[in-house]
């Protein structure tokens, strides 16, 4: 019973399906199962879905489908794990958003995707993120990683005053930055001082990784 | 003798006209029911009191099918664009077609093919390329992003400040950080207009900036060039008639906010949409669905009676100057001109919207005359059909080479291209096997050498400079130049003199 629990809970995300994915979540938690074991078998699927898109079987919109599926059981079982005090094991806390004056989600949505299927716990702040909201998100969240995207030439300076706050702010020690998006070079993420740049999302995913020291 | 071509015949169309209607229908509904956001909380109040349904909380405006209308009516269907030399005036719509560069990000390495920031000399030299080039009729946004040394917040005001100062054509700018106000100023005080470039967010938003740059240049009484900037599959429908109710909705709900405040106000609705490419999730450059999606759209805006731009064809999926730039350019800039595009942007774009260069606008040039060439049609008349001069001739031995005839027509019945190899083979082995590549880049020196744009008079050089120190001390105040920045700035003005 349980085991097949865990596999309906997987099968949803594989396919893309949201709704599915929630249900089988409340039903793990009714069901007595760990809260912590139902993460994994979303994290075990993601992955899955991340190393097909990987090896080139799968494409885009089964990548952001997976996720989004994976999204909508996520909460149900965080909350069980909060309310339990219990902590999962994660490779670290990476919060991620595309900057103010920036509405771009896709490469963004790439990189917070494939980071979960690597193992991390991803905040994921949506677009249009002002300085504000993430240094707000990285204390709530304790987060280890910071990661921005800008697609735009025109926003991407908004990275250099969400570095400046971080400094002001005195968390810049806490956290590893990382940069990434189209209009984003080498050059650029090292004139704000950015810990790490790559410009493809898989790529990105490493990058945390190494950061992170795992 | 204005800047352009002209098309001659009936333009490619792939809609029926249910389907045409069908994708109004469409459009209108997105409006009517899914609604537009507007990050703006005035634009939010003056749609309100017009006539839309706003969803304050959601930023959300819903528009009548009637406004709707009205405001497609009010936009006028041509119009005369001013350059600063009115030699280089354009007449924008109708069956007009001009030519223009892709707005690259940096120069490229011709060895190593690697992008770089350009310096100021390259950006310069650039620029007056596409002053010199007869086929590029005016100068699109950029055409790179600021040079070295430059910080992001000043790149776009040095760039066309350096493109008012090195061509006399007229030119396009975007914008960010509130620099519209100093491109409208240098534009004003060179005696030239400037159109905006200015795009929705997509899905169905526009933002704040963008918004506050539409008032500055309704103010000014400058042209507006809207845009969208899809990727389907991603920021709409992969279907191409739903992608194109968005990208449509989008344009037109800033068209109803433009024609609101300044009734018969110039717009040119421009069209900057691609596939999105399902392995890297960047927009599939180069792709044949950018110009299916042209030519639709296209086929709609002529409907609606408002000048057109396409942008996709000067952006080649590509990383270099090779078979696949060429033919990715070449297929998309004719199947926009067919259909009835009036502005395509075209010269110099490698490796998407990430690098540009010179070379590759001298070729891209003979993509731009020979699709002119073919706008132009062909004449039938009694003296081109020449049935007296056949008689003349007659069978074999006769030929046509020595008759006024020939003289008078072939130059502008055929296209002589620029820089093509042409040559027999054994010429071209004797001449060292040289490429269309290599003639580009013997032209590029041949035309630095040769081209002198029109010159600014002192007091417009001065105005200029001034307008630049202003800008420069403006965004320095704000913080948005870091000291660091400021140093490597201040060298590189230096070194510019």
């Amino acid at each position: 019973m349980e085991t097949d629990i865990i596999e309906n809970l997987k099968k949803a995300v594989l396919e893309y399906n949201g709704e599915q994915a929630a249900h089988w979540a409340r039903a793990a938690l009714e069901a007595g199962i760990e809260p912590t074991r139902a993460m994994d078998a979303l994290t075990a699927a993601i992955r899955q879905v991340g190393e097909g898109f990987g090896r080139g079987d799968l494409w885009l919109p089964d990548l952001i489908g997976a996720a989004d599926a994976m999204k909508a059981a996520t909460p149900i079982l965080e909350e069980e794990i909060a309310r339990r005090s219990q902590s999962r094991q994660t490779l670290g806390t990476v919060v991620i958003g595309t900057v103010y004056g920036d509405l771009h989600d896709i490469g963004k949505a790439m990189v917070s995707t494939l980071l979960a299927a690597e193992g991390f716990s991803v905040q994921d702040l949506g677009v249009n993120v002002t300085a504000e909201q993430f240094l707000s998100a990285i204390k709530q969240h304790h987060a280890n990683v910071l990661a921005m995207s800008a697609l735009l030439t025109t926003t991407a300076p908004e990275m250099r005053k969400v570095m400046h706050d971080l400094q002001k702010e005195g968390l810049r020690d806490k956290v590893r930055v990382m940069v990434g998006g189209g209009a984003i070079t080498q050059e650029f993420a090292n004139s704000i001082g950015a810990d790490g740049y790559d410009p493809t999302a898989p790529g990105a995913a490493g990058l945390a990784r190494r950061l992170t020291g795992n | 003798m204005l800047r352009g071509f002209t098309r001659r015949f009936k333009p490619l169309e792939l809609l029926t006209q249910e389907q045409a209607e069908d994708i109004h229908r469409a459009t209108l509904a997105v409006l009517r029911e899914t609604g537009v956001h507007f990050e703006s909380e005035w634009a939010l109040e003056y749609l309100k009191k017009n006539g839309c349904l706003v969803d304050d909380a959601a930023k959300l405006v819903r528009f009548p099918e009637g406004l709707v209308e009205e405001c497609l009516r009010r936009c006028p269907s041509s119009y005369r664009l001013k350059a600063r030399d009115p030699k280089n005036d354009m007449i924008l719509g109708g069956n007009t077609v001009s030519f223009t560069q892709a707005a690259g990000m940096r120069t490229i390495d011709l060895d190593t093919l690697e992008p770089r920031a350009p310096t100021r000399t390259e950006y310069v030299n650039y620029v007056k390329i596409l002053d010199a080039l007869p086929n590029l009729h005016w100068l699109n946004a950029y055409p790179y992003f600021g040079f070295a040394g430059v910080p992001p917040v000043m790149c776009i005001p040095e760039g066309f400040a350096l493109k008012t100062r090195y061509s006399s054509k007229f030119a396009m700018e975007g914008a960010s950080n509130g620099c519209e106000v100093f491109n409208i100023r240098m534009a004003q005080a060179a005696g030239a207009e400037v159109m905006s470039a200015m795009g929705s967010q997509p899905p169905l938003s526009w933002s704040g900036d963008v918004i506050l740059q539409i008032r500055r240049m309704i103010e000014a009484g400058f042209p507006i060039g809207l845009s969208d900037g899809n990727a389907y599959g991603a920021t709409a429908p992969a279907t191409f008639a739903g992608a194109l109710a968005v990208c449509n909705a989008e344009i037109i709900s800033m068209i109803v906010l433009v024609q609101l405040l300044s009734p018969g106000h110039r717009i040119r609705a421009g069209h900057f949409a691609f596939p999105q490419d399902m392995r890297s999730g960047s927009p599939a450059f180069g792709d044949i669905g950018c110009s299916i999606s042209n030519i639709m759209f296209n086929q709609m805006w002529r409907r609606y009676g408002i000048p057109i731009s396409n942008g996709t064809p000067g952006y080649p999926s590509s990383k270099s100057i090779d078979y696949q730039t060429g033919y990715e350019k070449g297929m998309a800039a004719m199947l926009s001109a067919i259909s009835g595009a009036n502005m395509i942007c075209l010269h110099g774009g490698v490796n998407g919207e990430l690098s540009a260069h010179a070379v590759q606008a001298i070729l891209d040039d003979d993509i731009a005359g020979m699709v002119g060439r073919l706008l132009a049609g062909s004449e039938v008349n009694d003296e081109t059909l020449a049935l007296e001069l056949i008689e003349e001739v007659g069978p074999v031995p006769g030929h046509y080479l020595s008759k006024a005839h020939t003289r008078k027509w072939w130059k502008s019945e055929q296209y002589v291209p620029a820089v093509a190899d042409r040559m027999s083979y054994p010429e071209w082995m004797r001449t060292g096997k040289k490429k269309a590549i290599d003639y580009a880049k013997a032209r590029m020196e041949g035309l630095l050498a040769a081209h002198k744009p029109t010159p600014l008079t002192a007091e417009q050089e001065q105005a200029i400079d001034e307008i630049l120190e202003e800008a420069r001390q403006y965004y320095r105040s704000k913080g948005l130049i870091s000291e660091s920045e400021w140093t490597e700035y201040a060298k590189a003005l230096e070194m510019a003199g």
